[in-house]
């Protein structure tokens, strides 16, 4: 599966959501990254081969945001 | 060694932006004390770590920041 939901806390507006986007999509494997502020969520879609959930929801917790995985 | 209070600008724009400054600079070891200034835009940290550490970690938030000096 290449598809990961990450929950994300601590979003206040749409340039939180943007700066997210921007960010992890240009880490390796990311392919498309979808942030949404209602749902306090990001679906990403990645390359499994280049990279893991684990490693995505660390990406946006070093960003300042609080990330978990969903299960 | 000793701390320097250095100051910075982040290009801040609301409090997901500050909270997120927070966090970064609350999870970095050898900061010691920081204050973050929404408004003006800027953010102080005293620490005895290098400017250039500090601007690398307010970096990971994505927003753009600029060293602006030491205060005493
Ligand atoms: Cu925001
Ligand atoms: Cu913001």
């Amino acid at each position: 599966q290449n598809k990961v939901k990450i929950k994300v806390e601590g979003m206040t507006c749409n340039s939180c959501v943007e700066s997210i986007e921007k960010m992890m999509s240009s880490v390796e494997g990311v392919k498309t990254i979808k942030v949404s502020l209602e749902n306090k969520e990001a679906v990403i879609d990645f390359d499994p081969q280049q990279t893991d959930p684990t490693l995505l929801k660390d990406g946006i917790d070093n960003m300042g945001f609080d990330a978990s995985l969903e299960n | 060694m000793a701390t320097q209070t250095h100051e910075f600008t982040v290009e801040m724009t609301c409090e997901g932006c500050s909270g997120a400054v927070n966090r970064v600079l609350g999870k970095k070891e050898g900061v010691e004390k920081f204050d973050v200034d929404l408004p003006g835009k800027k953010v102080f940290v005293t620490t005895s770590l290098t400017s250039d550490e500090i601007l690398e970690t307010l970096k990971k938030t994505g927003k753009a920041t600029n060293y602006v000096g030491t205060k005493n």
